[in-house]
């Protein structure tokens, strides 16, 4: 860096006191590219909860991944579980593609369950910035199918 | 046999068929409710399928999410457990419409004994003693008071669709007959769509006896011998034990025989409970519960049966591998259900699960799904563990019961586990000395 960085401990102690305070293990903070890092020796990241190994596994365990890409706000989830289609038969193309803008309503896919089709449809119009999901994949309630922005 | 089973169900009793699936060998799914994504059998299940939101009638009741999840997953059987969808017709028919196997009775069975006028006809049938009554369903005020007559009051309206508890009034004498009539109606059109009622003599200190059967649709059954469950608040069992403790062999071997012999006429399939009301040394059937039943571990326990495991073989279409001569009783068992629930205000209270220790050594057995960290929903029912023991004599598992009660710990959410150290030190507790309605004196609702 080419700035000086003098280092304010007062600053530091504020944070580390923090830190007691909260009981938290670590607090970064950052300031127009000066970044400060206090931590707690010898804290783990340990969960509160002790999973068992084979949960840990678990092809299709409850994912907390697709829980954070389903809380951005142009996020589209499966309202219920089944099958997608992403075409209305198939060999025609898509409904719609990454890139395409879509209006509110407009049917983005079809989710199959027991022999009937569902029509997903926009909640809102704007740009389909992604398609999370593949023609005949299953999907289980709430999994991100797609973002519109 | 089946390579993967689906569990339509939650909380304990998911645990409970996935534990017995695993020991077979079997791959399991566990559906839930987005309120349920952290429950332990969604955890150490094989696959897992989210169907909905928290509301029941939009995941656990909801049958094309369930049916959906079966296929994406490739299941080939599903196990519905208790309450849900479990005695649910037409759901077990679209499964099996669907090709796969509903682990329980078939729809048809479920359907009679749904229908408690038809079930009493069917009991009749089968040589099965029941609570005298009107022959079906009662349609006018005159056919009401001439039935009650001659029966005699106390007298109790039933409505046909109900079950469970629910759905009943008391008449205790011809003065009130006809306004009982007409309040029962109009609640079981409403609670039930089905305003179908019946008449049936009221006892007024039986014990609730229930006989548990296995029977595998080919013409073989068997009686698991019976248990107490009369101990009940708002007709809920609160604890229960095998056998019943004022049993004789005798009597325990005639009414195991009268329902085991009824189950093969009935060539009924999969596990079932023969309910009766017990006085003055007679039976009276009341209802057949053509599911597991919560209680069903005390029976496991004095039989050395796995009744879940049994379900899962005969529905794969595996002849009952026991034979009566096999079924030896094996001492006594006691089940406390333990609620989320303030133990004297009975007040839900669902919530995080700070600290939870569960009892252990010989003859102690938890069937519960909670553990430190998770967070009981409030949108299901309040039974968030089953604390079961064994013991070689009563007095010996009432010595275990309290001793493991006493051990028990969980923290963060209110629980039944006072209430139940209470009645283990109540002397007519200890004595078996308690009839349906005792409890509620107890706690002091009646």
């Amino acid at each position: 860096m080419s700035d000086s960085f003098d280092i304010d401990a007062e600053f530091i102690r504020k944070l580390a006191d923090l830190l007691s305070e909260t009981g938290l293990g670590e607090i970064e903070y950052e300031d127009g590219g000066k970044r400060i890092r206090v931590a707690r020796p010898g804290v783990a990241a340990a969960p509160a909860i002790a999973i068992p190994a084979a949960a840990a596994e678990a092809p299709s365990a409850p994912a907390t991944a697709p829980a954070t890409d389903a809380a951005h706000p142009g996020a589209v989830s499966a309202p219920m579980v089944g099958t997608i289609y992403l075409a209305q038969t198939p060999g025609d193309p898509p409904l719609v593609k990454t890139g395409d803008t879509v209006s509110e309503g407009q049917t983005l896919m079809l989710i199959e369950a027991m022999k009937t089709f569902n029509e997903v449809k926009a909640p809102r119009g704007g740009k389909v910035s992604s398609i999370a999901v593949s023609n005949g994949q299953p999907v289980e309630y709430g999994e991100l199918l797609a973002i519109i922005e | 046999m089946f390579e993967k089973v689906l569990i339509a169900n939650r909380g304990e009793i998911a645990l409970r068929i996935h534990r017995a699936c695993k020991e077979m060998g079997i791959s399991t799914v566990a559906v839930h409710s987005t309120a349920d994504s952290y429950a332990m059998h969604v955890r150490l299940a094989d696959e897992s399928v989210c169907i909905g939101p928290p509301p029941a009638k939009d995941s656990y009741l909801n049958i094309p999410a369930l049916l959906s999840a079966a296929t994406v997953t490739g299941a080939d059987a599903i196990h519905p457990g208790y309450g849900f969808l479990s005695e649910n017709a037409r759901f077990a028919r679209i499964v099996e419409e669907h090709g796969l196997a509903f682990i329980g009775p078939t729809a048809d069975s479920i359907a009679t004994m749904g229908d408690k006028v038809a079930a009493k006809d069917a009991m009749k049938a089968a040589g099965v003693p029941v609570v005298p009554g009107s022959d079906g369903a009662i349609q006018t005020v005159e056919d009401a008071e001439k039935v009650a007559g001659e029966i005699g009051y106390p007298v109790i309206v039933k409505a046909a669709a109900g079950g469970g508890g629910r759905g009943m009034k008391v008449v205790e004498s011809a003065a009130g007959i006809a306004d009982a009539l007409k309040m029962a109606r109009t609640e079981a059109g409403t609670a039930f769509g089905d305003d179908t009622v019946y008449i049936e003599k009221y006892l007024s200190r039986p014990r609730h006896v229930e006989v548990q059967v296995l029977a595998d649709g080919q013409g073989n059954a068997v009686h698991l011998f019976e248990r107490d469950c009369s101990l009940q608040r708002s007709h809920q069992k609160v604890l229960e034990e095998a056998p019943c403790p004022v049993l004789d062999d005798a009597a325990r071997k005639r009414i195991g025989t009268i329902c085991a012999d009824a189950a093969r006429k009935m060539n009924y399939r999969s596990a079932g409970t023969f309910e009766f009301l017990y006085e003055d040394g007679e039976f009276y059937f009341i209802e057949m519960n053509t599911r597991v039943q919560v209680e069903h571990p005390i029976t496991e326990m004095i039989c050395d049966v796995d009744i879940v495991a049994e379900m899962i073989r005969i529905a794969a279409g595996e002849k009952l591998s026991i034979r009566q001569d096999d079924i030896v009783l094996n001492g006594h068992a006691f089940e406390c259900r333990i609620n989320a629930e303030d133990p004297v205000t009975f007040t839900p209270s669902p919530g995080l699960v700070a600290e939870y220790h569960a009892p252990g050594g010989l003859g102690v057995r938890v069937d519960s799904a909670l553990y430190a960290g998770f967070s009981i929903p409030p949108y299901y029912d309040s039974l968030v563990a089953k604390l079961i023991v064994h013991g070689r004599t009563r007095d010996e598992a009432r010595m275990r019961l309290k001793r493991a009660l006493d051990e028990m710990a969980v923290s963060g959410v209110s629980t039944t586990i006072p209430l139940h150290q209470r009645l283990v030190d109540d002397p007519s507790f200890a004595a078996a000395d308690y009839d349906i309605h005792w409890l509620e004196r107890f706690v002091g609702t009646s």
